[in-house]
């Protein structure tokens, strides 16, 4: 379905000197480098997976949806989906493909949203009969019908972002890109959103590359994980492989009724774990332990707390995905 | 076809919008009429002061200056969204959208925006061009009718190319505001008789950045009986050429696109 080959993308950046004279110089002389965002990238997905590309930002992931959506043409390196080539069948090949930017919208301003859907029924030429069904399913899946008449100005993030989806759906693609779909999202839009996304490829098929920083969209999605950083490819794999080589750290997060109390605790001495085992970090009133589950049970490490001091408030969590990321680059983690 | 009946589409959401947004509409469209207005005024300051300008009398000038409204005030309500591709569209990334649609990015740009202030622009022009035909009671002919709006369709398309070609460097250089405002100004040049200008300039408005043939010459022919395999003809030859250029320019510039992080 999604073949990526040795792709790399080189931006030329303009050198400044710093400060007006820095900038003046640079009117009259330039100096350039170049900066590779996607090096040397490869790997397929078969159709009718959900795909999670993470990475920090300015790890690429946004430069490579690019070029698998025909914006960007690769430097170097190949590209096909659906047999065709992104930017060359330009034309031809975007009528197959949806795509939802987070950070901007593709929605007409100044319209009601229904206005928009109708251009892009005539852009896209999705005859009458196919965009009432299809108008009914999104409708139902993303719950438009409460605005569908007001002016896209006026729409909540929430209801925004849904209403994206539904345009980028509007032609019955077979394969949509999502460039962090969740951003900004509270949980309830969230859950609906990645509800939606679940359904829409159970019943349709549909192949979907997603990227996120939210390691419950991941979760809830995605099986396999492509994980890229500095424009390299740091992991490919499942998930649950990935989950439990690094993903077996957990935060406990807590504040004591007496802050003296914490001189109470010793780890270290104690449980004889630190390192990468066990970190505390202190800001303030706030104290975060983070630990490997496989070192320390939680309720081992909860009872050593409990016991030795007075807790105000204590709570367990996964830690986030750039927590994660953090840690494999951290581990030196090569290209698998 | 297709195109046709999506900007119809797009004309008729640009109604809704107007509507909408009133005020600002009213405001644009005045603010053209004064504009206008005081460039009449100046013309007529002109001519206060001598009697003809290089054998040209007061109300050909006007005929020239109200036939030069016309394609600009055409290409002004159609295209003026090429400003912002100039301006900010590349430069914020946000070209990004007209890339993932099944249609020519530039006939998407192009529609999407239709800038009704103009009509303020285009209708001076013609109660200009009318005007000044009484008063100087030019015999109109048919095919003379027929000439003329083919010279103000085809000088619509040297503006419209001049801002497709100037906005499309704004792909290779980010952003394009000025070269196509520098571009742009020169049709100004346009309203008077290029005979008053020195060789340079007159070369320059006539085979380089051809705003000449979007009023002086079919004017001249239509006030003047000048050559209209020339003054004709070299609007329609030389703006097909313009525009072959103009997209040529902007393919190049669509592949040089970077879009912007996000």
């Amino acid at each position: 379905m999604i073949y990526v080959e040795n792709v790399t993308k080189e931006f030329k950046k303009t050198v400044k000197n710093p400060g007006l004279a820095g900038s003046v110089k640079s009117l009259f002389h330039r100096e350039y480098e170049t900066v590779k965002a996607v090096d040397d990238i490869s790997f397929e997905v078969p159709k009718g997976e959900i795909l999670g590309f993470i990475g920090a930002n300015g790890a690429g992931k946004s430069t490579t949806i690019k070029m698998l959506t025909g914006i960007l043409t690769p430097t170097e390196g190949k590209v096909e989906i659906n047999g065709q080539i992104p930017f060359k069948n330009r034309k031809k090949y975007v009528k197959e493909i949806g795509v939802v930017f987070g950070q901007r919208t593709q929605l007409w301003w100044d319209l009601p949203l229904l206005e928009t859907f109708s251009v892009l029924k005539q852009i896209y030429q999705v005859d009458e009969e196919q965009f009432k069904t299809r108008m009914a399913f999104l409708n139902e899946v993303l719950e438009l019908d409460d605005f569908i008449k007001s002016p896209v100005r006026t729409l909540s993030l929430g209801q925004r972002m849904r209403a994206d989806l539904a345009a980028s759906l509007i032609h019955n693609p077979k394969v949509l890109f999502l460039d962090e779909p969740t951003i900004g999202l509270d949980v309830a839009v969230k859950n609906n959103i990645r509800k939606a996304i679940t359904q829409i490829n159970e019943q349709e098929k549909t192949t979907i590359i997603l990227t996120t920083h939210d390691l419950n969209d991941i979760e809830t999605l995605c099986k396999r994980i492509v994980m890229i950083d500095k424009g390299k490819i740091m992991y490919d794999g499942a998930l649950s492989e990935m989950k439990q080589q690094y993903g077996k750290y957990r935060e406990v997060n807590m504040s004591l009724f007496q802050n003296e109390d914490y001189e109470q605790l010793h780890f270290e001495e104690d449980l004889k774990l630190g390192g990468d085992d066990l970190k505390v970090v202190r800001n303030k009133e706030k104290i975060t332990v983070t630990f490997h589950s496989d070192k320390i049970s939680v309720s081992d490490l909860l009872s050593y707390i409990l016991n030795k001091t007075q807790v105000k408030d204590i709570s367990v969590n996964d830690v986030n995905i750039e927590e994660i990321v953090c840690r494999m680059y951290g581990n030196g983690v090569s290209a698998s | 076809m297709r195109f046709l009946r999506l900007y119809g589409t797009f004309i008729a959401l640009h109604l809704k919008k107007l509507m909408e947004y009133r005020i600002d509409f009213l405001t644009g469209a005045v603010s053209f009429l004064i504009n206008q207005i005081t460039n009449i005024v100046f013309i007529g300051i002109i001519f206060s002061q001598i009697p003809d300008l290089d054998g040209y009398l007061f109300y050909e000038i006007i005929f020239i200056y109200g036939f030069s409204l016309v394609p600009k005030g055409i290409d002004h309500l159609l295209t003026d969204n090429l400003w912002k591709v100039a301006w900010f569209i590349v430069r914020k990334g946000d070209f990004d959208k007209y890339l993932t649609r099944p249609i020519s990015p530039l006939a998407h740009v192009i529609m999407e925006f239709v800038q009704f202030d103009a009509l303020g622009e285009l209708l001076t022009g013609i109660v200009l061009v009318v005007v000044a035909s009484v008063k100087l009671s030019i015999s109109y002919t048919a095919g003379k009718i027929v000439l003329m709006i083919i010279a103000m369709l085809f000088g619509t398309l040297i503006f419209t190319s001049i801002k497709i070609a100037c906005s499309a460097i704004a792909f290779k250089i980010k952003q394009s505001g000025s070269i196509l405002q520098i571009f742009y100004m020169t049709s100004d040049f346009a309203r008077y008789p290029v005979t008053i200008y020195n060789e340079i300039v007159k070369n320059i408005i006539t085979y380089i950045i051809p705003f000449a043939f979007t009023a002086y010459y079919p004017a001249s022919y239509i006030l003047r009986g000048n050559d209209p395999v020339f003054c004709i003809g070299g609007t329609v030859v030389l703006s097909l050429i313009l525009f072959g250029f103009s997209l040529i320019v902007w393919q190049k510039g669509i592949s040089a696109y970077e879009s912007a992080g996000s």
